[in-house]
């Protein structure tokens, strides 16, 4: 009986306890989410060529500092951000950093929360920045601002903070209004000037890369080029194969005259490649987005996903590590028009956002869009 | 006389009335949705039930002794994540021993949840809470961030989900599903005529009982808890043939699924009672009802796992109501009949 009792009263505290985790980080800040319109000009950046090297007021870094840095992706267990810590440890041991880097990150189904219990204990672990691929809104923002307020400096890559507050630059891989029209672009060489119904598979509602591209591609749609495209539906599988496996076929079922499903993800697009090539659908429907070529190979050959775009995600670690590495040396302030050698990807400028209007980015760049003759390589 | 009382027991009304909510399920969706009575959706429900279908028959073996199992969807994933491994590093592994694989992978991860449980004494809901947490750790920090793709495997296991047995008409029968409904037409036997199906029952209706009878409880429940990492295992298997790509993050919310599936199927969470084929049954509705709300209200993910609870609720709560007046009604006239005996 006394033991029947003990039992209970852990079973309950431990509920408690559970319910009170999973609540209070969410209750932050309830801004919205949804990416900021972007500016109205299609952004002439679609070739950044950093790598001139300009006359002068350029910052390179002092090699052998102490900096414990932390970088934090979406959540453990995605390729594309293993590639970034490999990018990210390469810059690391070129800088002769004695400090430590970190590659820590949440589980996917407690991305919101682990991402921000991360940020919040940083300071008082000792680190000094969190590269952070944001997965979780603007409801970030107050354990950013808070990091940052102790001293951490908070540099994104990836997926920004929607509002840009509590982030210093944003280290954007390609411009986001770029990848809205690499989108539309590839849309339209698959379905041709006939057009016809396509479909969005997202990775999570929250994500603000992910929508930010699906915002800048609805802006390119509207143009006239584009009129017989007609994006019929937004689903999200929450960059979990399974999930978003089945939320392919049920785009299928539910819009019969589906003729293709955009992935801007490397789990979606994968897993919807599968999906149409197990139900024998390659045929009517067509997969295209961003993958990994490596992921996307056998699918692009076989005609199921003919197009897919990328780019370098170990020179994404590599650039964030680097721009990370002055801001917290203090050779960066981190403002509007500074310079900098970032080793052997040449030299880059903060620049203002044009695609968030309070936001600092870095743009890294370009695309490679992959077909059946390039993706081998 | 022999009435039909005496032929049909309370239970197996349970399992009619789940036959009568799929046909009338059926019969709105294929009202209300155009080309909903088709083959692919039976194709579509058919595949995803093939893997719930097998974690369901394990957790129907822990519900019925008084138990429930948490970690299926852990060991799900990590299964899946470390055959997975093991085909695309050595490709010339039989297919056979990547099975046997699985389902002793699964069952190590079982024996530990049942070592706990049945000898440490710590019950069952917060052993398998514990480990839900502790088996995904593992398998984030096996996988370290790399992902099993579709590329890496033999060519046999990413087919195995495309290929078709026997179809009459469009309707194909695929391996993984006909592998599931052989193991619950399996355990289904065992449950009804075996000496370990019985005990398992006996545990769950009365574990005092049982104990003062003799029955050898923590062993059974030990039994219950392997064979059902075994089954998670095999799921997983049957996981990494039809999705490919493993991460991290698979087989999660595979948990709630199968808990689902067994109660709606009518297996009573105070054990002792419910088939195998109940859960089956369950795990189909639960899948019909999801692919007919996406495609008729178009739902979202989100609302699918809310349906989840709620049909958890429904059920559990007509399971003690409905249930009970049953066994009342059948009672009622064998009670009158021996009164009037005495009389």
């Amino acid at each position: 009986m006394q033991a029947t009792k003990r039992h209970l009263f852990f079973a309950v505290t431990l509920i408690i306890a559970l319910l009170l985790a999973a609540c209070t980080p969410q209750s932050q800040t309830p801004a919205p989410t949804s990416a900021p319109a972007p500016t109205s000009a299609p952004a002439p950046t679609s070739a950044p060529a950093p790598t001139t090297a300009p006359t002068g007021g350029v910052v390179s870094a002092t090699p052998g500092l102490d900096i414990n840095m932390i970088l934090l992706p979406k959540f453990l267990g995605i390729a594309v951000f293993d590639q970034a810590y490999e990018g990210a440890k390469e810059a690391h041991a070129e800088l002769g950093n004695k400090g430590n880097l970190i590659f820590t990150g949440p589980t996917a189904e407690n991305s919101v929360a682990g991402q921000i219990e991360t940020l919040t204990n940083a300071a008082t672990q000792g680190v000094k920045a969190v590269m952070l691929s944001n997965n979780a809104g603007d409801q970030i923002a107050a354990a950013a601002q808070a990091a940052q307020a102790a001293g951490v400096k908070v540099v994104t890559w990836d997926s920004p903070i929607p509002s840009a507050q509590g982030e210093s630059v944003f280290v954007a891989q390609v411009d986001f209004n770029e990848t809205g029209r690499v989108m539309a672009d590839m849309a339209l060489s698959i379905l041709g000037p006939q057009g016809g119904e396509f479909a969005i598979l997202s990775a999570s509602p929250d994500a603000a890369n992910q929508n930010a591209w699906i915002a800048a591609m609805k802006q390119v749609l509207t143009e006239p080029k584009y009129a017989n495209l007609k994006l019929v539906d937004t689903v999200y599988g929450n960059d979990q194969s399974e999930e978003s496996y089945n939320q392919a076929l049920a785009l299928v079922d539910k819009y019969p005259n589906l003729k293709l499903i955009m992935a801007p993800t490397t789990v979606g697009i994968a897993a919807a490649a599968k999906a149409m090539t197990d139900e024998g659908l390659c045929d009517k429907v067509k997969v295209s987005g961003l993958g990994l070529p490596s992921e996307m190979v056998s699918y692009t050959l076989s005609g199921c996903a003919p197009q897919f775009a990328l780019w370098s995600f170990k020179d994404l670690g590599y650039l964030t590590y680097h721009l990370t590495y002055l801001l917290a040396s203090g050779a960066l302030q981190g403002v509007e028009g500074e310079r900098f050698n970032a080793g052997r990807m040449g030299t880059y400028t903060i620049e203002k956002d044009p695609t968030r209007p309070n936001g600092l980015r870095v743009l890294m760049g370009p695309f490679t869009v992959y077909t059946a003759e390039n993706v081998n390589q | 006389m022999h009435t039909w009382r005496q032929r049909i027991r309370p239970e197996q009304i349970r399992e009619l009335s789940l036959i009568g909510l799929i046909v009338i399920a059926l019969l709105i969706f294929g009202w209300q949705i155009e080309n909903f009575l088709s083959a692919r959706t039976f194709n579509r429900i058919t595949s995803s039930v093939a893997i719930v279908g097998m974690v369901a028959i394990g957790q129907t073996l822990v519900v019925l002794t008084r138990n429930i199992d948490l970690s299926v969807g852990s060991i799900v994933g990590f299964t899946a994540y470390f055959v997975g491994s093991q085909l695309a590093a050595n490709p010339g592994l039989p297919p056979v021993m990547a099975v046997v694989l699985a389902v002793l992978t699964g069952g190590t991860l079982g024996l530990v949840n049942g070592l706990i449980v049945a000898y440490g004494r710590v019950p069952a809901i917060i052993t398998t809470l514990g480990t839900l947490a502790i088996y995904r750790m593992l398998l984030i920090n096996y996988a370290n961030a790399r992902t099993i793709t579709v590329d890496s495997l033999p060519s046999w296991v990413v087919e195995l989900s495309r290929q078709t047995l026997f179809a009459i008409g469009d309707f194909a029968v695929r391996p993984l599903f006909a592998i599931t409904i052989v193991a619950v037409i399996g355990f289904q036997f065992v449950l009804a005529y075996t000496v370990f199906g019985r005990r398992l029952y006996a545990i769950g209706s009365n574990p005092e009982a049982a104990r003062f009878a003799g029955l050898p409880a923590q062993r059974t429940v030990l039994a219950a808890f392997v064979l059902c990492g075994m089954l998670a295992g095999m799921a997983g298997f049957l996981f990494l043939a039809r999705f490919g790509n493993i991460t991290a993050v698979a087989g999660q919310g595979i948990e709630l699924e199968s808990v689902a599936a067994v109660v709606v199927g009518g297996v009573n969470t105070f054990g002792g009672s419910g088939t195998v084929l109940g859960a089956l049954l369950g795990a189909f509705l639960i899948d019909l009802l999801g692919q007919g709300l996406l495609r008729w209200l178009g739902i979202s993910e989100f609302w699918r796992d809310a349906l989840l609870g709620l049909l958890i609720l429904l059920a559990v709560a007509s399971d003690s109501v409905i249930l009970g007046w049953l066994r009342r009604v059948w009672a009622a006239p064998a009670l009158r009949a021996e009164v009037s005996n005495e009389g």
